[in-house]
């Protein structure tokens, strides 16, 4: 255990490392004063000259390179992400108002999914070879391969244009003055299709993975000893053979729990739905620079961490990892 | 790894859909001038026209041929996807076997910077790449292959590493063939299919980010491509164009995305032997 933390630490920081030089370098690579490529042309028209100085000033704009790296720093610390001149308020808060959207996009899609794809995937692997895990699995397959802004697109040309049941954009009725359970009604029905779209693209994953380890399960001499001792189909499926091929799964739901918020992104631009991937988007229209890269910082860490209790859950699950390492 | 690949994907039945579905793509890419019958950037005073015989599915907002945007962005989806599909096999191919045969203090470093690039959110360093560089065709190719190897360079490490022990490499090391030799005569050949899954794996991803990136307007202006028809299409859904407009873009790129995940997952009992006869459906 100590082996792998110390081996994931510098991971960490290189990835760390990594994004803090791309968003440290890349505005400072381009021609031009540093406040205007750091913060762009369009946010420069619109800021007035006080915050332009007082940013100068706070980022060390107008010093060399060094002690500029050094006020970056200071004001990471800080957690200072600089300021968005299109939502006229400090990155960090723009991006904190977003967050518990997608965390509650994210938060249910992959709950679904997950369960969703391993009860498939334990049902298809149980039955291999036969006609319905061939039709499951090309099945699953074909949904797989279609893009998740792609499948948003279709159920909301479906629900929401054709047959008009759910709302077409945004995460609640604005301006309704709703409150308790209507509230909590409306919302969950701006999240319908969102969660839908998500779920169906992310399936696929959770299931061809279960499904290949159930193969491989399902050959191992104490799934015959369990036959043997005469348990019951469900005990042999869910206890002895599904348990152990969830191993993987936690490992790529973690993956998938950073890469989730960026995976969220298309289908938020699709739904208008106010979370972190549709304020990359407005911030890439807009050209607000420094919310983009307030993103990027934010969400890596929100990986790392995901990364990280991914670590803690596998020793959990499998007591065999921490005694290995 | 003597492996006969053509066998495993001709032999599954989604393997030889996924085959003939890409073969009509590239058909499309292939004869787009001789298929569009115009040009799909020119713009007319006839817009949102329903598809008739002179324009198949119609036109768009600005009066362009829909048609003719459709079979152009396919050689943009293709050009990309098999683009980046080679740069980044090729990369992840270096990067990984070096990694395997040279090993010590090179191998552990390369490798914790392929963990780095594994966990960074790809798509939004994208994002901010484009939104400074405002990019044309090729930089968001080169852009997705520096992105897009490291998963594949830690596959071709452990493929390599066990490879190195086999025991006719072993000969020939102890023949005194050095580091570049064995990686050319031995380990490279042998990691073929490995290589070729990589790619096809890479090209599908590549696929679906050009199209994304496309979709929210990060692309190269002067070429069609289906992420921009989806994009402009999306913004009059409320019209009843989509159904010649928006769906047709949306149902190619999800066909070549999943006649490419067909041909790989045909594939996949190279990966792992264990799973040959009853995987292949």
């Amino acid at each position: 255990m100590r082996m792998l933390s110390k081996r994931n630490a510098l991971t960490y920081a290189i990835a760390l490392l990594l994004i803090l030089s791309l968003n440290f370098i890349l505005p400072r690579l381009m021609p031009g004063d540093p406040l205007m490529t750091i913060y762009g042309r369009e946010a420069l028209v619109q800021m007035s000259p006080q915050l332009q100085a007082e940013l100068v000033h706070r980022f060390s704009l107008d010093q060399t390179l060094w002690q500029q790296l050094g006020a970056y720093f200071a004001a990471l610390f800080r957690g200072d992400l600089g300021y968005s001149y299109y939502y006229n308020a400090p990155v960090f808060q723009v991006i904190l108002g977003r967050l518990p959207w997608t965390l509650l996009l994210v938060g249910l899609s992959l709950a679904l999914s997950t369960v969703l794809g391993v009860v498939l995937g334990i049902e298809s692997g149980w039955r291999r070879g036969t006609r319905t895990d061939r039709s499951m699995l090309a099945g699953l397959m074909a949904l797989n391969g279609f893009p998740d802004f792609f499948v948003g697109i279709v159920l909301l040309l479906v629900f929401g244009v054709i047959l008009g049941v759910l709302p077409l954009a945004g995460a609640m009725t604005p301006y309704s003055g709703l409150s308790g359970g209507a509230l909590v009604l409306d919302v969950l029905k701006h999240l319908a299709l969102p969660v839908t779209s998500l779920t169906l693209a992310h399936l696929a994953s959770g299931y061809l993975l279960t499904r290949n380890t159930m193969i491989t399960v399902l050959k191992e001499p104490y799934m015959l000893t369990a036959r043997a001792k005469g348990l019951s189909q469900r005990l042999l499926k869910y206890r002895h053979a599904g348990r152990n091929s969830m191993l993987p799964v936690v490992t790529m739901t973690g993956i998938w729990l950073g890469r989730l918020v960026t995976g969220t992104l298309f289908v938020e631009i699709v739904f208008s739905f106010p979370g972190l991937g549709y304020l990359t988007y407005e911030a890439l229209l807009f050209r607000d620079y420094a919310v983009i890269q307030g993103v990027l910082l934010l969400v890596a860490v929100l990986v790392l961490a995901a990364n990280f209790l991914v670590d803690l859950s596998y020793s959990r699950l499998d007591p065999r990892v921490s005694y290995a390492r | 790894m003597h492996v006969d690949l053509k066998k495993e994907v001709t032999h599954s039945s989604p393997g030889r859909f996924g085959i003939a579905a890409f073969a009509v793509i590239v058909l499309l890419a292939l004869f787009a001038p001789l298929l569009a019958g115009y040009d799909p950037i020119a713009q007319s005073v006839h817009s949102f026209l329903a598809p008739s015989w002179s324009h198949p599915l119609g036109t768009n907002h600005v009066g362009q041929d829909i048609w003719g945007q459709l079979v152009y962005g396919a050689r943009t989806s293709l050009l990309v996807g098999i683009s980046v599909g080679l740069l980044s096999t090729l990369l992840a191919a270096i990067v990984g076997t070096s990694a395997a045969l040279i090993g010590g203090v090179y191998d552990s470093i390369v490798m914790r910077v392929v963990d780095a690039l594994i966990v960074i959110p790809i798509i939004i360093v994208l994002i901010l790449v484009a939104a400074y560089l405002r990019p044309n065709m090729w930089t968001i190719i080169v852009l997705l292959s520096l992105l897009g190897w490291q998963g594949g360079a830690r596959i071709v490490r452990a493929q390599a590493l066990s490879l190195k022990e086999e025991l006719h490499v072993a000969a020939a090391r102890s023949f005194g063939a050095g580091t570049r030799y064995l990686m050319r005569r031995h380990i490279v050949p042998d990691l073929g299919p490995i290589l070729l899954v990589e790619f096809v794996y890479t090209m599908r991803r590549a696929v679906f980010m050009e199209a994304g990136l496309a979709f929210i307007g990060i692309s190269d202006p002067n070429l069609m491509s289906w992420g921009v028809i989806m994009r402009e299409a999306m913004e009059y859904s409320y019209l009843n164009v989509w159904a010649w407009w928006l769906l047709p873009a949306g149902i190619a790129l999800s066909l070549l995305i999943v006649s490419i995940t067909f041909i790989g997952h045909s594939m996949e009992p190279v990966m792992d032997p264990r799973l040959r006869g009853e995987a292949s459906a």
